[in-house]
């Protein structure tokens, strides 16, 4: 009965995986078909990858890609701890919570939502669409993704480390970068990295606010899917999708070495 | 420089319509141990939180080495706080949580070095300097918050509660601990509890409140013996009270007799309360004893039983004795005139130090 419960629940775990996989497996398999089409497997090639390596107007949109994704999601980081430590600081538990609501609403619309108001506000102002525009609205959808990373961190802080470091002669610099920063690095980072993959794979708000010829990797896709399929697509997938691999089990490796030791902890 | 350290004058605390300190007046001297106990919600955190500056008084005024701190950031106070739950640093270690201090004011890093070593060495920790905080038992994140303070060598530490965490036995070897430590150091102490028996083996000077004021303020032993009024009495040790009133110098009346007592200043038949220690009273047979009373039940408190009794009149009677007696026999209380003390209704502390003053000459 155990038993069978066990191979049940394991069955099943395996199946949701496989289905969730499938796409992309599919995909990467069909990166190195010579056919030339998704429709019939026939022959291993590395052409595609050859083709995609000497087209450089897709290797510079790849690259745009990385730079808006690390600059959006350094300033969201930055823009971001200041946010929710100030949220923090609020005394009066009405104004906190309205602003935390506040920010959870941009977190939760729509990107096509707010890729629109972006691109009305853009155009209002007379700022011309292009890197600057994509830019801005990278960084400003990412800031309530980090606030929200971070708060979690800062409530679980004691209030007396603070008191205890002013009482030590810690001026309120002092106090955030020898006592919170060190405490809520660990949201940080994660609001970083969040930021920074939200940034990457962000097709909505970016299709509504580029222009000028500047393209990112998703809206590039997109246009070249639409064209019809080449699998240069496939191979260029292929490849994020092994870095984002490596780059997942690098930090759990990481983060499981670095645990700190539990044995003879207290008393 | 003067011998008062800190001194409150007409200092008040309120959050929004809660007055938590109210019109507090006291000075604290250079080189004691003091304590401020009473029941949670007394007042006696907030005088701390006042003094570190985490917070301001709503009016009068603070005043560090005849300096009024008011405006003063808690940065910049001559004074370090060992917190209630240590606010240890958890991602320093030991050395760098002692040297915190030291490194804000850019000390030498051969000095940093020294003065750590000799801050953990005063607290018994020297081998530990390289551990992390996590694997550091309860009784040691103590020692590593007392290092953290004194090595700053300030004037005053402000300690809260800094006990209330540990189990009964490390309890009491840290109470042993933080008083030899005081007095090797020679710098004031000011200490939070709400543990009637650490504050009394403690302190030099003990102020007790309640409900944001100070009721009374004085040595262990005077506190103890003369208790000014009802609440002190009750918080400190064990009592008896009864009413009572005064016939005249030296001789009081309570339980329809009336006895020989040291204590002066009333009006003729004052009526006042009447405060035996239940140490105090000395059981004898029912024919002998000053108060005859019934025994209602008896406690084994290790050192010795507790009896509580009534006499005729429904008055309890709390005895201590190494002798056992029988529940529901009767038996007879002895006490002395020394035993007696005698406490006026609604006395100020003022007043009850003036009438002291008056007879003791």
């Amino acid at each position: 009965m155990e038993q069978t419960k066990k191979w049940f629940a394991n069955g099943y775990l395996i199946l949701v995986f496989v289905i969730l996989y499938a796409p992309i497996l599919f995909l990467t398999a069909y990166s190195f078909n010579s056919g030339g089409s998704m429709v019939g497997f026939d022959g291993f090639t590395l052409e595609w990858y050859q083709e995609l390596f000497s087209d450089t107007r897709l290797l510079i949109i790849v690259l745009n890609t990385l730079v808006i994704a690390l600059i959006s999601a350094t300033i969201a980081t930055i823009v971001g701890v200041a946010g929710a430590v100030a949220i923090h600081n609020i005394e009066k538990t009405k104004y906190r919570s309205m602003l935390l609501t506040l920010n959870n609403i941009l977190v939760v619309s729509p990107d096509v939502i707010i890729g629109a108001s972006f691109l009305i506000l853009f155009t209002m102002l007379g700022i011309s669409l292009g890197f600057f525009s994509v830019l801005l609205s990278h960084i400003a959808f990412s800031i309530p993704i980090v606030v929200i990373m971070i708060l979690p961190k800062l409530k679980e802080m004691s209030p007396t480390l603070v008191d205890a470091a002013q009482d030590l002669g810690a001026s309120q610099w002092q106090v955030f970068s020898k006592v919170i920063l060190p405490y809520i690095l660990p949201g940080v980072f994660a609001g970083f990295f969040t930021a920074l993959t939200f940034s990457l794979d962000d097709f909505a708000v970016t299709f509504f606010v580029t222009g000028n010829g500047f393209n990112t990797l998703a809206v590039e896709v997109y246009s070249l899917a639409r064209q019809g399929i080449s699998l240069k697509i496939n191979a260029l997938s292929t490849i994020i999708f092994a870095i984002t691999l490596a780059l997942v089990l690098g930090y759990y490796f990481l983060s499981t070495r670095k645990k700190p030791k539990t044995l003879g902890g207290t008393d | 420089m003067s011998n008062t350290i800190i001194r409150f004058e007409n200092v008040t605390k309120a959050y929004d319509d809660t007055v938590v300190l109210n019109n507090v007046n006291f000075e604290i001297e250079r080189g004691k141990f003091y304590t401020l106990l009473g029941p949670s919600g007394c007042g006696k955190t907030t005088i701390l939180r006042l003094i570190a500056g985490f917070i301001q008084p709503t009016s009068g005024k603070v005043f560090i080495d005849d300096k009024c701190v008011n405006t003063i950031p808690a940065h910049l106070r001559p004074v370090n706080t060992v917190f209630q739950d240590y606010a240890l640093f958890p991602h320093l270690n030991v050395f760098e949580n002692v040297a915190f201090g030291l490194r804000i004011q850019k000390v030498k890093e051969a000095e940093v070095k020294e003065r750590v070593a000799n801050a953990l060495k005063f607290v018994n920790l020297e081998e530990y300097q390289t551990r992390e905080i996590s694997e550091m038992s309860g009784g040691q994140r103590q020692r590593v918050a007392i290092a953290r303070a004194i090595v700053n060598r300030p004037q005053l530490v402000l300690l809260d509660e800094p006990l209330s965490a540990l189990d009964l036995k490390l309890r009491t070897e840290m109470q042993y601990e933080l008083r030899e430590l005081q007095q090797r150091l020679g710098i004031t102490f000011v200490f939070v509890t709400h543990d009637q028996e650490e504050a009394l083996a403690l302190s030099d000077e003990i102020f007790v409140l309640n409900k944001g004021i100070i009721q009374q303020s004085g040595t262990p032993t005077d506190i103890y013996d003369e208790p000014i009024n009802r609440f002190v009495a009750d918080f400190i040790g064990e009592s008896n009270i009864v009413d009572g009133f005064m016939l005249e110098d030296n001789l009081v009346s309570f339980a329809n007799r009336s006895f020989e007592c040291v204590d002066q200043g009333f009006n003729q038949n004052e009526p006042v309360e009447v405060i035996i220690r239940p140490e105090d009273l000395e059981i004898t047979t029912a024919e002998l004893g000053k108060i005859t009373v019934q025994v209602d039940s008896i406690l084994f408190r290790g050192v010795h039983y507790e009896m509580s009794c009534y006499d005729e009149f429904k008055n309890e009677w709390l005895v201590h004795s190494t002798k056992k007696v029988d529940v529901n026999s009767k038996i007879g209380l002895n006490f002395g005139p020394e035993a007696i003390h005698i406490m006026r209704l609604g006395e100020t502390e003022a007043e009850f130090d003036k009438r002291l003053e008056a007879y003791e000459e």
